[in-house]
C-alpha cells in the first residue's frame, strides 16, 4: 500500500513537472551525450571504459533527479543542516584516513567504493545556505552578524580543502557561496569590503598555497617558462583547440587526442578533445548547451516562490555555471589549470552525481507549491530544523 | 501596516530581480569571453597552432647518407664505409625506461649498473635527445631489437657509417679522415644536425668533402606523445656521396713513402706536368688514420698529437720551409723579365755581398769569382742572386713568384693546405706595421727570410719552370668537374728565352761537374735530370751560415727540386728533409732514387716516360 503511494505520488510528481523541467532534463542529456560520445572516441572507439560507465551514471543520476522529485522541499530544509555537518565531518576526516591520488588526499575510500567528500559538501553548502536565509527574517540579511554566519559557513570547509589541495574546490565554495549571498540579498557594501579584504589578504594566501600552486600560478602568469613541465598540458591543450579549427579534425580523428598529447582528455581536457574533433562549430554547441542549462535554470530562480527554491536553484545554476566556465576557461589558457571538470561531460563519478543532486535540488524545491508556502507568508511554512 | 510590509516586500522582490539581472548579466559575459577566446584559439590562431599539432605528431627522423669513397688511379679502395649500429633510449620516466632497458639489457649486454646509468640520464625532465644505450651493436641483435619493437617503447635503432682506409698509412696523409662534426655550417643543417654524422676533417677527406658527403635523407613519420612510431608518413631517400678517383697509386705510395721514411721528417710530391696530376704524395713520419676512425684509439690518437715530429700533419701541403736556393730560379726569372741583368751578364762574387753597411755572405766563403746566370744557378752562388735582388726590388720577385704558383693553395681537392709566403712590401706593412727594409729583399732573394712554401707548391713550380705553361696541381682523376685545370694549360707569360736558360741552368745542377745536385744524377744511360738544391737555413737571419748543427731542431732543411725526362720534361718533384742538413748531400740522392722509381713504375709505363729513355 505504502510503496503503491510512493510510486503514484511519484508518477503525481511527474504530471505536475513543469515544462522548464523537462528543458532542463533535455539539456542535460544532451550534455551527457556529447560526455558518451566524445569518451567513445578518447578509447579510439569503444564504450569501455569510461563512455560506458559515464552513461550508466547519467541513468542513475537522471533517476535520482526523479525521485528527489517527488520529495517534499520541507525534507530538504530540514535535512540540510545535519547534511552539512556531516559534508564538513568527512572533510574533515580526509586528511586522517583518505586516500592519495595524483599528490592530492582528496578521496574517502569506503570499500564499496570511493568517493571525495569535497564534492558532497558543494551541494550541502548550497542547501545550508539557502535554508540560512529561508531561516533568517529579511530585516537582518543585512546585519554585520548576520552577514557573518554564512560567511563561516563557506569558509571553514573552504580552509580545509585548500590544504587537501584541492584550490578549484575551494574557490568553487566562495564563488557559489557568495553567489548566494548576493542573490540572497546581502547588502553590496559588504562585498565591495570583502573584495578589499582579499585583495589585502592575497599575500597571507599566497604563503597558504602548496608549492605546486604557487608554481601553477606562476606558470599560467609566464606559460613560456616551463613548456615541458607544468606548463605543457596547457600548451598541449591550446595547441589541439588550433588544431580543431573551424570545423574540427573530425570525430576520433583528433590527432593531438588520439596520439596522447593531451593530458587528461577523458576528464578536466575532454573539452579541448571535443573541440579538436568537432572544431569551433562543436565547441560552441557545447558552450550553448551549458549557457542555456544556466539560463533556463536563472528564468526558473525568478519565478521560484520561496526563498529557499530560489536560492537553491541560484546555487545549482552558479555551480554548472563555474564548472562550466572555469573549466573552458582552464582549458583554453585563461586562467590556471585548477581541476575543475566540464559539467555532465568530463567523466568522474563524483562530479555527476554532485551537479545531479544540486540540479535535483533545485528542480524539486522549484517544483514544490504546497509544503513551504509563498515567501511573503513564511508564518505558514517550516523552519529549518537548527 | 500591511501597506508597508507590502512595500518592503515589492522593495524585496525589485532587489533580487536586480540582482538575478546583475548575475544574470555576468555570467552571459563569462560565456560570451569563453566563446571569444576558443574563437580566438581555433579560428584566429589556428593556421599557427595546426602547425605546432603537427610539429607535434610529425617528426622527421633523418637518414644518413652513404659517404663516397674514395679510389686510386688504379680502382683500388683507399676510403670505404662500415656500417655501424648503434642503439638508443628516449628520455622518459624511470617506469618506462627500465623494462625497456632490462628486455634488451641480455642481448646488448647491459649490466645493472649501466641500465641505471642511462636511466639517471634520461629521466632528466629538461633532456630532449635520446641516451646511447650501445654503439658497435652487430646486425643479428639489430634485428632481435627490430623484432620486438613493439614492446620495446621508447627504444631506437639507427646506424652511422664509419670510415676505413684499406691502405691505412700509405695513402693516411692524401686520404685524409673523417670526423664528428663540431662546427655547425648553416647550409648544411640538415646533415650536420644527425648525431653521429661524419664529415671531413683532412686530406681528400676534406678537400672533396661536399661531393662525397651526399644528401641527408628522412622519413617522415607519425609520433605519439610518447615519441612512438604510429606509422610512417612518407620517406625520402638519402643520395649517397659520389666516389672519387684519385691520381695516387697506393702501392706507388707505400714505396716513395719507405723511400723518405730514412729521414725522421720529410715530404716528396710528384706531378705529371702535363696534366698537372699528382703522382705521388708523401709525408713521413705517416700515421694509420685508421685510429681515428673504424679503430679509434683514444691513447694511439694522444700519442699522434703529442709526437714532437707531428706526424699527424701532411708536410707535403701543410709544412712550411723556406725555399733556400730552390727559389733561385724565381729571382732569375724576375730579373730576366724586369731586363736587370742578361743571361750572359756577370756578377763578381767574393764570397760576401755588402750593402748599406751589413754583410751578407755567400755559402761559399772563398767566392764563386765573376758568375753568369747559368753558373749562378748551377753552384748556387749566393752573391749572384743577392745582387740581383738588390736590383729588382722584392714585390718583382714577389710576382714572379705568384706567377710560378707561390703562395697560394690550389683548388686540387686536397684539405689542409697552407698558402705559404711571398713577402712583398704592402704585406709588411699591413701584417707587420713596418716599412720594408731593402736588406730583407736581398735576404728574399735567395728564398730566405720570410719566403716560405709548402713542397706541393714548390712542384707547381718546378712544372710551371719545366713547360713553361700555368700548371695546377690536382688530385682527381675522374670527377673533376670542380677542377679548373682543364687538360692543357695556358702558356705562363714569361719569355721562353729566359725559361730556357734557367732550364738548361738546372740540367747543368745535376750533370755538370761543378755542379751542386750531382748526386741526383741517374746512371748514364737512363734520362737526364734537371734540378735544384736549396739548403735552407732554419734561423731566418740568415747573415751567418749556419754551422753544422749538432742539435737536431737547429739543422738546415734539405730541399732538391726537380723535373725530368730534363729534355721533354714528364714529372717535376719536390722533396725536402726537414733538418735534413745540405740539399745536396741529403735531399739529392732520394730524389734520384724517386725519379728512378716513377720511371720505372709500371703503373704510370702509359705515360710514356719509359720510351724517353730507351
Amino acid at each position: 500500500m505504502r510503496r503503491m503511494a510512493i510510486v503514484a505520488g511519484g508518477l503525481d510528481v511527474l504530471r505536475g513537472v513543469p515544462r522548464s523541467h523537462w528543458t532542463v532534463m533535455a539539456l542535460v542529456s544532451l550534455l551527457c551525450g556529447i560526455g558518451i560520445a566524445t569518451l567513445y572516441s578518447v578509447e579510439g572507439g569503444s564504450f569501455r571504459p569510461w563512455a560506458e560507465r559515464h552513461g550508466l551514471r547519467f541513468l542513475a543520476g537522471l533517476a535520482g533527479i526523479m525521485v528527489m522529485l517527488a520529495v517534499p522541499a520541507t525534507a530538504w530544509l530540514r535535512v540540510a543542516a545535519p547534511a552539512y555537518l556531516a559534508s564538513l565531518g568527512l572533510l574533515m576526516l580526509v586528511p586522517v584516513v583518505g586516500t592519495e591520488v595524483l599528490g592530492a588526499r582528496r578521496w574517502l575510500d569506503f570499500g564499496f567504493g570511493s568517493f571525495q567528500p569535497g564534492e558532497l559538501m558543494k551541494v550541502a553548502l548550497v542547501m545550508m545556505l539557502a535554508a540560512y536565509y529561508q531561516w533568517l527574517p529579511k530585516e537582518r540579511v543585512g546585519d554585520a552578524v548576520w552577514v557573518a554566519v554564512p560567511v563561516l559557513l563557506i569558509v571553514i570547509p573552504a580552509a580545509f580543502t585548500v590544504r587537501q589541495p584541492d584550490l578549484g574546490s575551494a574557490m568553487l565554495y566562495a564563488i557559489t557561496g557568495l553567489g548566494i549571498m548576493f542573490m540572497a540579498g546581502v547588502p553590496l557594501v559588504y562585498f565591495a569590503a570583502s573584495a578589499v579584504l582579499a585583495a589585502a589578504a592575497s599575500p597571507l594566501i599566497w604563503s597558504m598555497l602548496h608549492g605546486y600552486q604557487q608554481r601553477r600560478i606562476e606558470i599560467f602568469l609566464d606559460p613560456g617558462s616551463d613548456p615541458l613541465g607544468a606548463g605543457y598540458h596547457i600548451q598541449q591543450s591550446k595547441i589541439a583547440f588550433g588544431a580543431g579549427g573551424l570545423s574540427g579534425t573530425g570525430y576520433m580523428k583528433g590527432t593531438q587526442s588520439q596520439l596522447d598529447f593531451l593530458p587528461e582528455k577523458h576528464t578536466d581536457f575532454i573539452f579541448t578533445m571535443f573541440a579538436e574533433e568537432w572544431g569551433f562549430a562543436g565547441a560552441v554547441v557545447l558552450l550553448a548547451l551549458q549557457a542555456a542549462l544556466v539560463l533556463v535554470l536563472w528564468r526558473m530562480m525568478m519565478s521560484a516562490e520561496t526563498r529557499f527554491a530560489r536560492l537553491l536553484i541560484a546555487g545549482a545554476a552558479l555551480t554548472i555555471f563555474l564548472y562550466a566556465v572555469v573549466n573552458a576557461a582552464m582549458v583554453t589558457g585563461l586562467v590556471p589549470v585548477v581541476g575543475v571538470p566540464m559539467p555532465f561531460v568530463s567523466y568522474g563519478g563524483t562530479s555527476m552525481m554532485s551537479l545531479m543532486a544540486a540540479l535535483g535540488l533545485a528542480l524539486s524545491a522549484a517544483a514544490d507549491r504546497g509544503s513551504l508556502g509563498a515567501d511573503g507568508d513564511r508564518r505558514r511554512g517550516l523552519r529549518p530544523a537548527f | 501596516m500591511r501597506m508597508t510590509i507590502r512595500d518592503e516586500d515589492d522593495d524585496d522582490r525589485r532587489r533580487f530581480t536586480r540582482r538575478a539581472l546583475i548575475a544574470g548579466g555576468v555570467q552571459a559575459a563569462a560565456f560570451a569571453a569563453i566563446a571569444a577566446r576558443v574563437y580566438y584559439l581555433q579560428v584566429v590562431e589556428g593556421r599557427r597552432l595546426a602547425t605546432l599539432a603537427n610539429d607535434n605528431r610529425m617528426s622527421e627522423r633523418p637518414i644518413l647518407p652513404k659517404r663516397g669513397r674514395i679510389l686510386d688511379r688504379n680502382g683500388r679502395v683507399l676510403a670505404a664505409n662500415i656500417e655501424r649500429f648503434r642503439v638508443w633510449v628516449r628520455p622518459g620516466d624511470a617506469a618506462r625506461i627500465r623494462p625497456a632497458l632490462e628486455r634488451i639489457a641480455q642481448l646488448l649486454k647491459l649490466s645493472e649498473a649501466e641500465i641505471d646509468a642511462i636511466v639517471a640520464k634520461a629521466k632528466v625532465p629538461a633532456r630532449k635527445r635520446p641516451v646511447l644505450v650501445r654503439a658497435g651493436v652487430d646486425f643479428d641483435a639489430i634485428a632481435a631489437i627490430g623484432l620486438n619493437a613493439p614492446e620495446l617503447s621508447g627504444i631506437e635503432v639507427d646506424a652511422v657509417f664509419d670510415r676505413t682506409y684499406a691502405h691505412g698509412t700509405a695513402t693516411g696523409h692524401v686520404v685524409g679522415h673523417t670526423g664528428s662534426v663540431e662546427q655547425f655550417a648553416l647550409d648544411d643543417t640538415a646533415l650536420f644536425r644527425v648525431p653521429g654524422a661524419r664529415i671531413g676533417k683532412t686530406g681528400v677527406e676534406l678537400g672533396l668533402d661536399r661531393d662525397l658527403r651526399g644528401q641527408t635523407g628522412s622519413t617522415r613519420v607519425e609520433v605519439d606523445a610518447r615519441g612512438d612510431i604510429v606509422r610512417v608518413l612518407g620517406e625520402s631517400d638519402p643520395v649517397s656521396g659520389q666516389d672519387v678517383t684519385l691520381t695516387i697509386d697506393a702501392p706507388l705510395q707505400q714505396r716513395v713513402l719507405d723511400l723518405i721514411s730514412g729521414s725522421e721528417r720529410a715530404a716528396a710530391v710528384v706531378i705529371d706536368v702535363e696534366n698537372g696530376e699528382v703522382v705521388a704524395m708523401a709525408s713521413a713520419p705517416a700515421y694509420d688514420p685508421n685510429l681515428l676512425t673504424v679503430n679509434f684509439d683514444q691513447p694511439a690518437f694522444a700519442r699522434l698529437e703529442a709526437d714532437p715530429h707531428k706526424p699527424l700533419i701532411n708536410r707535403a701541403a701543410a709544412g712550411l720551409y723556406p725555399p733556400g736556393s730552390t727559389f733561385k730560379m724565381v729571382t732569375a726569372l724576375a730579373a730576366l723579365e724586369a731586363g736587370v741583368i742578361s743571361t750572359g751578364e756577370r756578377v763578381s762574387c767574393r764570397g760576401a755581398f755588402h750593402f748599406a753597411g751589413e754583410t751578407f755572405r755567400c755559402w761559399n766563403r772563398g767566392g764563386h769569382g765573376a758568375v753568369d746566370l747559368a753558373e749562378a744557378i748551377r753552384k748556387s752562388c749566393d752573391v749572384y742572386f743577392y745582387d740581383l735582388a738588390e736590383r729588382l726590388g722584392v714585390d718583382r720577385i714577389a710576382a714572379m713568384a705568384k706567377v710560378l704558383g707561390l703562395g697560394q693553395t690550389y683548388a686540387c681537392g686536397l684539405g689542409g693546405q697552407k698558402d705559404g709566403l711571398i713577402p712583398t712590401t704592402g704585406w709588411k706593412r699591413a701584417v707587420k706595421g713596418k716599412g720594408w727594409l731593402r736588406g730583407e729583399t736581398i735576404l728574399a732573394g735567395i728564398g730566405q727570410g720570410y719566403v716560405l712554401a709548402t713542397p706541393l707548391q714548390l712542384a707547381v713550380m718546378t712544372a710551371r719552370l719545366a713547360t713553361g705553361r700555368v700548371v695546377v696541381p690536382t688530385l682527381v682523376k675522374v670527377g673533376r668537374e670542380r677542377m679548373p685545370a682543364g687538360p692543357i694549360f695556358p702558356p705562363l707569360q714569361i719569355n721562353p728565352d729566359g725559361l730556357d736558360a734557367v732550364r738548361r741552368a738546372m740540367i747543368g745542377v745535376v750533370h755538370a761537374p761543378d755542379g751542386t745536385g750531382g748526386n741526383a744524377a741517374l746512371d748514364a744511360g737512363e734520362v737526364l735530370i734537371a734540378g735544384k738544391t736549396g739548403t735552407s737555413q732554419v734561423w731566418a737571419s740568415g747573415r751567418e751560415a749556419a754551422p753544422k748543427e749538432e742539435r737536431y731542431e737547429l739543422r738546415d732543411h734539405a730541399l732538391f727540386v726537380s723535373f725530368f725526362p730534363a729534355t721533354a720534361p714528364r714529372y717535376a718533384v719536390s722533396l725536402v728533409v726537414e733538418h735534413g742538413g745540405s740539399g745536396g748531400q741529403t735531399a739529392a740522392p732520394l730524389v734520384r732514387d724517386l725519379a728512378r722509381l716513377i720511371i720505372q713504375e709500371p703503373s704510370l709505363a702509359a705515360n710514356g716516360v719509359a720510351e724517353v729513355i730507351r
